[in-house]
């Protein structure tokens, strides 16, 4: 009996120890009258860009430190490899805070039997947090939130910036050098190449290995003569515009040219990344790229004097004044995620003003904030510009099914790149490439 | 005498105690999703839980074998798929035994020989990639300094489809033949020195000896190293991935399958993942590994009984 009574006391015992325990876990105590706050986790996922990698370290140092109850444990991944684990960490439930790239390619009345885009399919599985009327969109222009983040009147994402992909950056030094104008029309960059060429001087590189920094490199001759990017897209789709028109053999022909004498021999075996070092390194005149790149070039080589200049697709340089790009990265938060309110808070302090700039600044995006003040090379090389900025073809372009893999307008395609060395053959390609699909949906 | 080895009544079932956990895990990492992606074959899955999945029949296999100029285009992988497995095949095939046999022979340095040629196979694909990109890289890389001797040059895995294609190649034998090579090197040492001799003391010369004792007792490894070679060349794309990214011309099945089930095919990251038409599209690969493996065996078998019995 007495045993007996000893065990019940036992178990009472250990059950209230157990409690007790629990309860000092909770946060729920209080120390000198002040609530203890919970300890917070917050798991970020970003994409390898360097500067934004740097950046985002200090922004999160500095968040730790208002916040001494949160711990950010910031992931890293490859570009490429970005939407492949944002998926897997959003279902799986492992992440909070993710930098994903803007809503582009969505799905138009126009289009027929396409599939939603990777973002779409993840906010109607219900896996993206709805920010509409969280207080630091305000920050923000309206626009880039529609434009960038939002799906079905609801905003998901605040967008941090855009690119543009469409302009050339130029050797300042050998342009003195040799006498050459910075070119406003697709002759004088003709000739300017001509002058360098003749000197010996490789006139442009690129990252042609990786394919596609060929075709963004020749994004100006796209722009110049195909100025709304939305229409082109739905002209193609709809039979009213096509690649081997007219109109349309101009810019194969001019790609022809930049693909074959513009290139430097070998730039077809450089690596996307490689292509500004090599820039940099003064041997090359000019490297037509994305915005992005000036911060590889400035690292490569700090001394370096380079400009930037729209790529001049047409004679007339009315049609050269606009640059095309794009949204690039924004943050959204998991909708399971356990840590939503740290989130918030992550992402408001992220959108103040002065931390918005310094981000922009250090990354060099064009900003989505009003009143920010560019002190980069790129952002001032850009400025005159930015009035004429304009989203491009590729953020709209969605292929219908059963369209060949030529139904683009690749400068790529064109040899050493890839297999063509006559423009009407490839733009004939090209389109019958895109009508076999169109027909294929009808 | 009992008719089974465990003994009758409940211990009957000892042995197949003993084969579940092996049949759980071949269920678990192999058979089970070979199933699941024969189901989501019929269907627009795309691998985000929770999304809708819509059963769509053989639209995918329609898609990927019919529709427009895309699927001519998927058809050409196909080919490419199988020319790449022949040469790969032919070659590391050939070469593994080549070096198989200089590194069985009783001379100094043999081991270093077979850990260099082995080497390769240790190193994951990015690393291999990494290596062929910096050896080949075509402004003053050291493969280009050597051709400049010559005067000649190469853009190499920038170059033409065909030029990128044949240098994925000899990235892939290299990346593989120590394998190969290792497995002969294990058959050629079960051949008992006894025969060596006795083919020796009747005046065989080397090519008779190679041709009359090695080849023939070597049956069994040939077999193996044929077929690994087969499927795995059929299987090939992370080599595609790291050394040429989705290119037009150089695609073969097994990368399609990823970059369709991925997003990658335009070099954008904001595709749609279209894991249900991957999966028919890995059908389709599954049953030419099938049709090619099972073709393959079926005659290495009637050799190996021609020749062991």
């Amino acid at each position: 009996m007495k045993s007996k009574k000893l065990l019940i006391l036992s178990i009472l015992l250990v059950l209230t120890l157990i409690l007790t325990a629990c309860n000092g876990d909770n946060g729920g105590d209080e120390v000198d009258g002040e609530p203890e706050a919970e300890e917070v986790t917050l798991r970020v996922l970003v994409h390898q860009n360097p500067p934004m990698v740097e950046f985002v370290e200090a922004f999160n140092a500095e968040f730790e430190a208002n916040h001494p109850n949160v711990t950010v444990d910031m992931s890293v991944v490859n570009a490429n490899d970005l939407s492949t684990v944002t998926q897997t960490r959003l279902t799986a439930n492992d992440v909070d805070v993710v930098d994903m790239f803007a809503f582009t390619n969505a799905a138009q009345p126009y289009m027929n039997n396409v599939d939603p885009p990777n973002w779409q399919t993840l906010i109607e599985a219900g896996y993206l947090m709805d920010l509409t009327g969280q207080p630091f969109l305000d920050n923000y222009y309206d626009s880039a939130n529609q434009d960038a983040g939002s799906y079905d009147g609801k905003v998901y994402q605040i967008n941090l910036g855009t690119v543009c992909y469409s302009g050339i950056y130029y050797n300042k030094d050998l342009f003195v050098e040799y006498g050459v104008e910075v070119p406003t029309t697709w002759d004088q960059l003709v000739t300017a190449c001509e002058t360098f060429n003749e000197n010996d001087i490789p006139c442009m590189t690129a990252g042609g290995k990786d394919g596609w920094p060929i075709f963004v490199g020749a994004y100006g001759l796209i722009g110049a003569l195909y100025p709304d990017q939305e229409a082109l897209v739905e002209g193609l789709w709809t039979g009213s515009i096509k690649w081997n028109d007219p109109e349309a053999m101009e810019m194969w022909e001019k790609m022809q040219v930049y693909a074959q004498d513009m290139m430097e021999e070998g730039a077809s075996g450089i690596a996307g990344d490689a292509a500004p070092g090599r820039f940099a390194s003064g041997a090359v005149a000019m490297f037509p790229g994305g915005s992005w790149y000036a911060a590889a070039i400035e690292t490569s080589e700090p001394a370096f004097e380079w400009g930037y200049i729209p790529f001049p697709g047409s004679d007339d340089p009315a049609d050269n004044q606009y640059l095309f790009g794009k949204y690039d990265q924004g943050w959204v938060i998991a909708e399971n995620s356990p840590n939503k309110e740290t989130g918030l808070m992550y992402l408001e302090e992220f959108s103040e003003p002065e931390n918005y700039e310094a981000f922009v600044n250090t990354v060099g995006f064009f900003p989505t904030q009003p009143d920010v003040v560019l002190d980069t090379k790129i952002g001032l090389e850009v400025a005159p510009y930015m009035e004429n900025f304009r989203v491009g073809y590729e953020q709209y372009w969605v292929a219908p099914k059963g369209a060949g893999q030529y139904a683009n307008p690749f400068a790529s395609y064109f040899s050493p790149f890839g297999t063509y060395d006559d423009a009407q053959a490839l733009a004939d390609k090209a389109q019958a490439d895109l009508q076999s699909g169109l027909d294929a949906n009808q | 005498m009992n008719a089974y080895h465990f003994g009758g009544g409940k211990s009957r079932w000892v042995p197949y105690a003993f084969l579940l956990p092996g049949l759980l895990l071949y269920v678990i990492i192999a058979l089970g999703p070979s199933i699941a992606t024969t189901f989501f074959s019929f269907t627009n899955a795309t691998g985000i839980q929770g999304a809708p999945i819509d059963w769509v029949g053989l639209d995918n296999f329609r898609e990927f074998l019919f529709m427009g100029q895309a699927s001519q285009d998927n058809l050409a992988a196909l080919g490419r798929t199988l020319i790449f497995s022949l040469f790969v095949t032919t070659i590391q095939f050939g070469l593994g035994l080549l070096i198989a046999v200089l590194v069985n022979q009783k001379l100094k340095g043999t081991n270093f020989f077979r850990t260099l040629y082995f080497m390769p196979v240790i190193l994951g694909a990015v690393i291999q990639g990494l290596i062929w990109s910096l050896f080949l890289y075509p402004l003053g890389g050291p493969m280009q300094s050597i051709l400049d001797i010559f005067g000649l040059s190469s853009e190499f895995f920038g170059g033409p489809p065909s030029e990128a294609f044949a240098w994925v190649i000899v990235v892939q034998i290299w990346a593989n033949m120590g394998t190969t090579m290792i497995i002969f090197l294990a058959g050629l040492q079960t051949i008992p020195s006894e025969i060596y001799e006795a083919a020796e003391i009747d005046g065989a010369s080397k090519w008779q000896v190679f041709r009359n004792v090695t080849w023939p007792l070597m049956t069994p490894s040939v077999n193996t190293n044929l077929l690994l070679n087969i499927i795995g060349s059929l299987q090939a794309w992370q080599l595609f991935l790291v050394l040429l990214g989705y290119r037009n011309g150089t695609q073969v099945l097994g990368y399609l399958i990823y970059a369709v089930g991925f997003g990658q095919t335009s070099g954008s990251v904001t595709s749609s993942f279209r894991q249900g038409y991957a999966a028919a599209a890995s059908i389709v690969l599954f049953f030419l590994v099938l049709v090619l493996g099972m073709t393959t065996q079926y005659f290495l078998n009637r050799r190996e009984k021609r020749i062991l019995g």
